[in-house]
């Protein structure tokens, strides 16, 4: 019983971390169309960014709670920063190419992120600049809160631990996702987006400046994204290197949960990330550790083969 | 004559939208029958439905006695059934050539292991279907064009060539869709000869769906006339020319108010 | 029999070549000294790299360039060719020789099961290709990319859970299921008899070109091209989509499990999971990108690039990534079709004109 409550706490974390990736894949592929490789690398770069200011804030006396805000507005800054500069050079030249075009050149941001990041101070051959990157070894996080336990609940024979990460990975996902909600269905810009998204070609004639409402979601999920990162390194300070296999998986797992969800339904999204949370967390601690994996690729494929528009999606046939 | 297409009281909605009802059409051997019809009226989607994109709710279709309900798109095109489409739909990389005998493939029977050993069955098939395709090329004075990328041809050989990729599966029915669509009156002129000639030299069952009245009336023997999925008139040219309710389906009900 | 010579004498002259090629190529410590170029036994190596990783391209370029699907599996396939064909060899040798170690000389009794497990690699690779492929059937490009990398993952965190590989003693009081799943785990598979050569993997990867090359030129090869290019009319022309890109995944997919077992074979390479993750799968598509989608000799220039540009900037490694994916990016942008596009090299204008030795006729008014 108190294995069930735990994993489920475990899950219901794990799975938000899902779903606030999720829902920068469904978004940008809502209105772009493809499927955005580029999104696990920046959720690994604000994985690393956290760290960093984590590091100096704390260097500089700031802890607790305004060390946390701090870190995680300076991480979204920068990786929005990032985003608009990816999406400007590299997705806008290709708005009308084939879609398998966008796909690669996805993985081409995806690739150059990755190895950037990973570069050991360089020096630039004939100039003073030096290009800090994080290097190949595994970084860790700084404590920002005492991991200690929020509160903990009596339970039959035991107790049922809730700690304090956890509780902010939920509570901060929360509020995201409720200002993304907000925006997406009660503001001008996400009727845009969502006119956007819905067709493109007939949203630009009503008016609706496409790309810039196409950028503006881009950056959103981007955003998100860091968020990701900074909640993902709180709960798991040790980092992996940015060309680790792992961040591609995680964001790989992030995106079945956007198909499981129905791809471009925001709300799907967060479904969907919390049902992989709960699978792979349950497949961990009853079935076997090993394949965490395994599980959710399984469940990607049947989905994708009983109902590929996932649960909230619909169906668009292509006209002859 | 002999009945070739049986299409029996065939029936298809969209949701609550009624595309197509119980639409009836009867061909035999080297008939040249036109179905017209205001836009949006299901001309198309009975192409569709004929081809097997769509699955018709309701009626058989027979070509040759042969159901063809239940058939994907691969197999109709098999069984004798082949079709153009309306916005331009070649293998654009692809050439001229290539286009055609894509087609072709249809005709095939050895396998991928008799291309990969370079077979006996596969070195005369592949020689006699280039051959094929040459010839049909000439027909449609495309064959100085056999191997230029079809993607750069100017529309009217790119429509030209549609046919001619169609007819390269030696379909017993031809469906074309719109063929005259974008053309000036010189080529439909042309084009109205060209389908004529075709139906002689392929012996083939056309059946076409076209806007320009003038071109259907003189060469279609029969007509079919489409109206919101229903059919509202089948008969000779003459007939249909005639027949009050195809007028008001395509210049509306006389304006009663005024008579007044 | 003329037309049985004239499709055979291709893959003849292939073995041929690669026969010539394993002879010239020196082993060792010997040195083939040309005056400007020293060839010695690491340009063997790389060689030999550059022979799998034609096949690996080559074969992909089915997939992702003939019937325009999007896999990002291809190391997947390349590991199942690779574990099946140290499986056989490895536990094959115990069985029929007594131990593990691979035999001297280029035809053996060793050889013959090496070429065996060769076939087998392709084989079971195909069927797995088969079943990857299926998904295809309802799937778009981007969703089968991820179905593909999926299942390539799955792959690896299956791998990673065998036992230990076994040797000839302890296979002695080991259980039939002990001895199916020791493929080595998470460590790779250990002790794999080394017996592929530049004479294997040349044969293998210019047959593999041939084979392709065929395919493209005939009518089954433009029924895969016209799925690529537009699927409901190739529907409406008569192919059978379904049976193509089906075929196309398992076609892949037996070349790259036998590019696969060349690899595991050959010296100073391991056979683990993670050996052949999706980042070596990315390291194909670029390399089929890069020469142009459908082009063979694209795909060929492209692999034997990509091969020799990293051995040659050893210094430079950290950015071979880097410039890996600026190259990719900056096609996508300027250049989409790749080098070549969907066009043989020696078919390209633009090459066509540089070759040209009269200059153009110009027409007299």
């Amino acid at each position: 019983m108190i294995k069930l409550v735990q994993t489920l706490l475990s899950s219901i974390s794990v799975g938000s971390l899902y779903a606030l990736i999720a829902l920068g894949y469904t978004m940008v592929y809502g209105t772009l169309k493809f499927i955005n490789f580029a999104h696990a690398s920046i959720f690994m770069l604000g994985a690393w960014f956290s760290a960093i200011i984590a590091a100096a804030l704390l260097a500089n006396g700031v802890t607790g709670i305004p060390a946390i805000v701090l870190s995680i507005l300076i991480v979204m800054v920068i990786c929005t920063t990032l985003g608009f500069v990816i999406e400007r050079l590299a997705y806008r030249p290709l708005r009308d190419a084939p879609r398998l075009n966008v796909l690669i050149t996805a993985i081409g941001v995806a690739l150059l992120i990755e190895n950037v990041a990973a570069l050991n101070d360089v020096k630039i051959p004939g100039t003073q600049t030096t290009i800090h990157g994080f290097g190949t070894q595994p970084g860790k996080m700084p404590e920002l809160l005492a991991n200690a336990d929020l509160f903990s609940i009596p339970l039959g024979s035991g107790t049922v631990v809730v700690d304090k990460v956890d509780a902010l990975i939920l509570g901060l996902s929360i509020c995201l996702m409720i200002v993304l909600e907000f925006i997406i269905y009660n503001t001008r810009l996400g009727a845009a987006m969502r006119a956007a998204s819905h067709d493109a070609r007939t949203a630009a004639l009503m008016g609706i400046p496409v790309d810039r409402t196409i950028s503006i979601t881009f950056i959103i999920g981007t955003s998100l994204a860091a968020a990701a990162g900074f909640l993902y390194v709180m709960k798991y300070p040790s980092i992996n290197p940015p060309v680790a296999v792992t961040w591609g998986l995680l964001g790989l797992k992030a995106f079945v949960a956007a198909v499981v969800g129905g791809i471009g339904n925001v709300r799907g999204a967060v479904v969907g990330g919390l049902l992989i949370g709960i699978l792979e967390q349950a497949g961990a601690a009853y079935l076997s550790p090993h394949f965490r994996d395994v599980y959710v690729f399984a469940l990607l494929i049947f989905v994708l083969l009983v109902r590929p528009t996932g649960i909230f999606g619909s169906t668009a046939v292509e006209k002859v | 004559m002999s009945v070739l297409l049986d299409i029996n009281s065939i029936s298809l909605s969209f949701g609550g939208l009624k595309a197509l009802s119980d639409f009836n059409l009867l061909m035999n051997k080297g008939d040249l029958q036109g179905l017209i019809g205001p836009n949006g009226a299901g001309k198309t989607t009975c192409f569709n439905v004929l081809t097997g994109v769509y699955a018709p709710q309701a009626g058989e279709m027979r070509l040759d006695g042969k159901l063809l309900n239940g058939m994907c798109c691969n197999q109709i095109t098999r069984a004798g059934l082949a079709r153009t489409f309306q916005n331009i739909r070649l293998f654009g990389n692809l050439t001229v050539l290539d286009n055609v005998l894509v087609a072709s493939r249809t005709q095939i029977r050895h396998t991928m292991f008799g291309t990969v050993l370079r077979s006996m069955g596969h070195l005369r098939e592949e020689r006699a279907l280039h051959a094929e395709a040459m010839t049909l090329l000439e027909v449609f004075d495309l064959a100085h064009l056999a191997h230029e990328t079809s993607r750069n041809l100017p529309y009217g050989s790119q429509r030209r060539l549609e046919i001619a990729r169609a007819l390269a599966t030696r379909p017993k029915i031809l469906l074309l869709d719109e063929p005259a669509a974008g053309m000036n009156p010189q080529e439909k002129k042309l084009l109205a000869e060209l389908i004529l000639s075709v139906r002689e030299k392929f012996h083939v069952t056309i059946l076409l769906i076209e806007h320009d009245m003038c071109l259907v009336m003189s060469i279609c023997e029969r007509i079919t006339v489409l109206d919101h999925g229903v059919t509202i008139a089948q008969g000779t040219p003459q007939e249909i020319q005639c027949d009050p309710k195809v007028i008001e389906a395509y210049l509306g009900k006389p304006m009663e108010s005024e008579a007044i | 029999m003329v037309a049985l010579l004239r499709g055979f004498y291709p893959y003849a002259i292939a073995i041929l070549i690669a026969f010539v090629m394993y002879k010239v190529m020196p082993v060792g410590a010997e040195k083939i000294d040309l005056g400007i170029l020293q060839i010695n036994s690491f340009f063997t190596k790389v060689t030999g790299a550059i022979g799998i990783a034609i096949i690996m391209a080559v074969s992909l370029n089915i997939v992702n360039g003939y019937t325009g699907q999007f896999s990002l599996g291809h190391a997947g396939f390349m590991a199942i060719g690779a574990y099946t064909s140290a499986w056989i060899t490895h536990y094959g040798s115990i069985h029929f020789f007594g131990n593990a170690n691979a035999m001297e000389g280029l035809f053996t009794k060793g050889s013959a099961l090496f070429v065996a497990s060769l076939l087998a690699a392709g084989l079971v690779s195909a069927l797995f290709g088969y079943l990857v492929g299926l998904p295809s059937l309802r799937l778009r490009g981007d969703y089968l990319a991820i179905v593909t990398l999926g299942f390539g993952e799955i792959l690896r965190a299956l791998l990673n859970q065998t036992q230990p590989v076994l040797d000839e003693f302890d296979i002695e009081e080991a259980t039939r299921g002990e001895i199916f799943t020791g493929l080595g785990g998470a460590l790779g598979f250990s002790g794999v008899p080394k017996y592929s050569n530049l004479f294997w993997v040349w044969s293998v990867a210019i047959i593999t070109v041939i084979i392709c090359y065929r395919l493209k030129q005939s009518i089954h090869g433009k029924a895969f091209l016209s799925i690529r290019e537009n699927e409901i009319a190739a529907e409406a022309m008569g192919v059978p989509t379904t049976h193509y890109k089906v075929a196309a995944f398992a076609i892949a997919a037996f070349f790259a499990g036998v590019g696969g077992a060349l690899f595991a074979h050959t010296l100073g390479n391991i056979v683990s999971p993670n050996e052949m993750n999706y980042q070596r799968s990315i390291d194909f598509v670029i390399m089929v990108v890069l020469g142009g989608m459908g082009s063979i000799s694209g795909s060929v220039i492209a692999a034997v690039a990509l091969t020799i540009l990293p051995e040659s900037l050893r210094e430079f490694s950290e950015y071979r990534m880097i410039v890996y994916a600026i190259l990719l990016i900056v096609f996508m942008i300027v250049r989409p079709d790749g080098i070549f596009g969907i066009r043989e090299f020696w078919e390209v204008k633009w090459i066509r004109r540089l070759f040209r030795r009269t200059p153009k006729e110009t027409h007299a008014p």
